[in-house]
């Protein structure tokens, strides 16, 4: 790269079925093989049909070498900060530094509450989600002596220990949205992590939605290119569309609109072999020579 | 001989090395890790974490993780979702982890420096035993003692299937017979039995007959666990019928289903209890023949069979339960008996509604009717008067000849309009006539969706799919009511539009009834009601809010159809049996089931007083303390 923009990442966003559990798994394995740099989970916990994500991302990092891993986004009503901060931390060392922290403030709240977690407006979600970031940051920064407090009022915490460091500086992705979780994402996030299917216009709303996030950024004192722009995209070569066209559609996203991860949504290990092996390679080979012009 | 194991302490022992010498442990021919924390001031990884990842990396070796402390358990994800890592860990691993199911721990600390002869001693006990290791050396030290160890007697599952083994349940007592088959907590094939249709469960052992000795094995074993909550299961399907529980028994005798044509002539058939009605409509289908049910083809016989069975085809063929002509049934003393007009006159008219409360049915004969092809219709109108709706539907169902059979079903309306969905049968070949009869349906309202095909009974329930292997997986209790109506009104068409309105019910359903079911005299069966026009269900998300709101329209009814009602306030047996029928099943369930045994639903007590003042006496006994 001849500038300072992030390596773009390529990943899987992957069902966690527990149907046949070792199936995703077996797409986490294949995504490493197939060197995509990073495979991601959705997070439901009150979804029976799913498995729990924190033990598969834990089982996927352990039987994979290189693929970074991360959930997509893991669901934080159901999954308090401080042991989350420790599992989180626990897998980064684990794993050798390969643990990102996908997190959402949670929307599912009759699910969340049936399944004994605290039911929140949407606003207060923002907060609570806010108050943990920093929380969580706090626990993994092991330099700073004596323990971790915080009045809340989410999670107040007096005096638990801190740590473990992790292995590596683990990025916290939000999955947002809306204009407040937008801009806590500028101000405190290292990524954004959306869907393009739940963007309100499709690829048209990046803009706007950048826009917000980059003035979190700046209202923080923060540099808007701290922010990684992640992306969970469909299969753009399924239904007959050319691959051409799908690398053309991913180069524009990446030159346009910022975005550096390409998330894809998939359960089929040929869908993800042939993004790994035709797509990416493409989009980074286009991408960096447009940067280098 | 229990299994020995090591004890890792990650607060003192660097991750990486507890991860090797877990591995290590699993090489040596150890039989479980136990991760722990000694010191919890100290930072130290989450032992969750590192528990998936050395199952992750290792083959067969169980793994403990030891409990948070009280301290701790406050900042903790709530139980309900560390039970769901629990279980992921079992679907990814096998049941390699260790639990405390039981009331007593899952394993034993021994000392660090316990020699053999302790290690032995301990060994002995009721759970496995760990030593707490440092290094490598410590952990073949451990392995040396544990290879001089007396075997194990052979067979008997793991250590970590047996610590999820729930109390008061005489594992190692399961009948040989049974043995193979049964499924207890730990066992691979739990998660496909523990829970059904709309209902989370977690019993302590699911029995699986699948012959009639074998039934009489898992009866005899139930009656040794009086305390044990017992649920009989067919198909999984019931709503009010538990079929399954927490801590409890299961007799599962899904695996019986024969289906066997005994006279042609006659259209005689011999049912097991496990077959499905999707099964039975397929089986019949090629003889011409078919025998109503409900409206979902993945119901079991068993159940509804025992219940009564509101379907597409009663206002023509009468309620499954008056196609039946006899039964087979295995008593809470072991008894095998066969129930019919002839034999057991008394059975075979308290099994006709009340099944559940006399034993369990193994087998049942049917005498099947006639049916060729039919019209299959679903309607759905939109309509902005939800009580006019309700109440031009109620006219159009009952005016219905026999051959015509429509469920209604909605839920809360949108502001302005809501929307009725009607789907059932008319039992002719005739295309004109199927229009004709379905006409007055399909005025109700705007007509907004319609499919009518000719098809066959066997198609129309093969639409619903059935449970394969993988099973049940409801999570929750499910909320129901339900209401004999004797006409529709336009009272009653009023309080049901103001429910729908109030959001309180989700669900809503009227089953006409009438025709054949009304031919047969009420005391001919236990299942009482023979006259109402309409059954009527409503589902709610909270069953005290639904109680409440469903409580306002109590005048209406008479009576309740046990197979939709949840509600477990005494009334409600009244409700389902009125006084007369009430006595006489009493009477019955003394001679029958004096100990009563099986009491999981809508249970008939056979000496209620006493009961009554058993619990006076408890109280009294209470208040002189």
């Amino acid at each position: 790269m001849t500038d300072d923009r992030p390596d773009l990442l390529f990943g899987t966003f992957v069902t966690p079925t527990a149907r046949e559990p070792r199936h995703a798994v077996d797409l986490a394995v294949t995504a490493d093989r197939a060197g995509l740099d990073l495979v991601t989970y959705q997070d439901h916990p009150y979804q029976p049909a799913f498995l729990d994500t924190w033990t598969l991302l834990t089982y996927a990092a352990a039987r994979t070498e290189r693929i970074r891993l991360s959930g997509n986004v893991l669901n934080l009503p159901l999954r308090p900060p401080l042991v989350l901060a420790r599992a989180a931390a626990s897998l980064d060392l684990l794993s050798g530094g390969r643990f990102e922290l996908g997190l959402g403030a949670g929307g599912f709240w009759d699910a969340i509450v049936a399944m004994g977690g605290r039911r929140l407006t949407p606003g207060q979600a923002v907060d609570a989600l806010s108050e943990a970031i920093t929380l969580i940051r706090d626990a993994w920064d092991t330099d700073v002596r004596g323990g971790l407090r915080s009045d809340g009022p989410y999670y107040p915490v007096q005096g638990a220990k801190r740590g473990p460091r992790p292995a590596h500086d683990i990025g916290i992705w939000l999955g947002a949205l809306k204009p407040r979780m937008l801009a806590l994402t500028g101000a405190k996030a290292d990524g954004w992590i959306p869907s393009l299917g739940y963007l309100p216009r499709g690829a048209d709303s990046l803009p706007e939605m950048n826009a917000r996030i980059d003035e979190g950024a700046v209202g923080a004192g923060r540099d808007p290119r701290a922010v990684r722009r992640l992306l969970n995209i469909p299969d753009g070569a399924a239904q007959g569309g050319s691959v051409k066209g799908w690398v053309d559609q991913l180069v524009e996203l990446a030159v346009t609109h910022r975005i550096t991860g390409f998330i894809l949504s998939s359960d089929d290990p040929l869908s993800t072999e042939r993004y790994a092996a035709e797509v990416a390679p493409e989009v980074r080979r286009i991408v960096a020579a447009e940067a280098s012009s | 001989m229990n299994e020995l194991g090591i004890a890792i302490d990650l607060g003192s022992i660097p991750l990486e090395r507890a991860v090797s010498l877990a591995s290590r442990a699993e090489a040596a021919g150890l039989g479980l890790v136990v991760l722990e924390v000694g010191d919890r001031s100290q930072v130290s990884p989450d032992p969750w974490t590192v528990a998936v990842w050395v199952a992750a990396r290792t083959e067969r070796i169980a793994l403990g993780v030891a409990r948070a402390s009280e301290e701790e358990a406050a900042t903790l994800p709530a139980p309900s979702a560390m039970a769901k890592a629990e279980e992921s860990f079992g679907l990814l691993n096998g049941t390699r982890l260790l639990g405390d199911a039981g009331g007593t721990p899952a394993w034993i600390s021994a000392d660090r420096d316990a020699d053999a002869t302790e290690l032995e001693r301990l060994a002995r006990g009721a759970a496995p035993v760990v030593v707490p290791v440092q290094d490598v050396a410590d952990v073949d030290r451990v392995a040396v003692v544990a290879a001089q160890l007396t075997p194990s007697e052979p067979a008997g599952r793991p250590a970590a299937v047996r610590s999820r083994r729930r109390p008061g349940i005489d594992y190692d007592g399961v009948p040989d017979s049974l043995r193979e088959t049964a499924v207890e907590p730990g066992d691979p094939g739990y998660r496909a039995v523990r829970s059904t249709y709309l209902r989370g469960g977690a019993p302590g052992l699911v029995l699986r007959p699948r012959t009639v000795a074998e039934v009489a094995d898992s009866i005899a074993f139930a009656r040794r666990h009086p305390d044990l909550p017992l649920g009989l299961r067919s198909g999984g399907h019931g709503i009010s019928g538990r079929s399954t529980n927490d801590g409890g028994l299961v007799i599962d005798v899904g695996a019986m289903t024969s289906i066997e044509v005994l006279d042609v002539e006659r259209r005689l058939v011999r049912i097991g209890p496990g077959a499905t009605w999707t099964r039975v409509a397929a089986a019949l289908g090629p003889y011409g023949w078919a025998l109503g049910s409900g409206d979902a083809g993945g119901v079991g016989v068993g159940g509804l069979a025992t219940a009564g069975g509101i379907g597409y085809l009663s206002r023509e063929q009468g309620l499954t339960i008056d196609r039946l002509r006899a039964v087979d049934l295995v008593l809470a003393d072991g008894t095998r008996v066969r129930a019919s007009r002839e034999e057991n006159a008394d059975l075979f008219w308290a099994v006709r509604g009340a099944g559940a409360n006399f034993g369990a049915a193994t087998a049942f004969e049917f005498e099947a009717a006639e049916v060729g092809r039919i019209g299959w219709a679903q309607l759905a109108v939109v309509t902005a008067d939800l009580a006019d709706g309700l109440r031009r539907f109620g006219e159009a169902a009952s005016a219905a000849p026999r051959d015509t059979t429509v469920f209604l079903v909605t839920g809360q309306p949108r502001p302005g309009q809501a929307v009725l969905q009607m789907y059932g049968i008319v039992d002719s070949d005739d295309p004109d006539v199927i229009v004709e009869r379905l006409t007055p349906f399909a005025e109700i309202g705007m007509l907004a969706q319609q499919n009518v095909v000719l098809t066959t009974y066997p198609a129309v329930l093969g639409q619903f799919p059935e449970v394969g292997a993988e099973g049940h997986h409801g999570v929750g209790e499910p909320v129901s009511r339900s209401g004999f109506l004797p006409a529709m009104t336009p009272g009653f068409a009023r309080d049901v539009a103001g429910l729908l309105h109030s959001g309180e019910v989700f669900y809503f359903q009227l089953r006409p009834m009438g025709g054949a079911i009304a031919d047969v005299p009420a005391e001919e069966t236990a299942f009482a009601y023979r006259t109402p026009a309409f059954q009527v269900t409503a589902m709610g998300a909270d069953q005290h809010l639904t109680d409440a709101a469903w409580d306002e329209l109590a005048d209406h009814f008479e009576g309740t159809y046990l197979s939709f009602e949840t509600d477990r306030r005494a009334a409600r047996l009244h409700d389902a049996f009125p006084p007369t029928v009430l006595d006489r099943l009493r009477r019955l369930k003394r001679r029958f089931d004096p100990d009563n045994l099986f009491r999981d639903n809508f249970n008939i007590d056979p000496f209620p007083d006493r009961a009554q003042d058993a619990l006076v006496g408890a109280q009294r006994g209470d208040s002189d303390d």
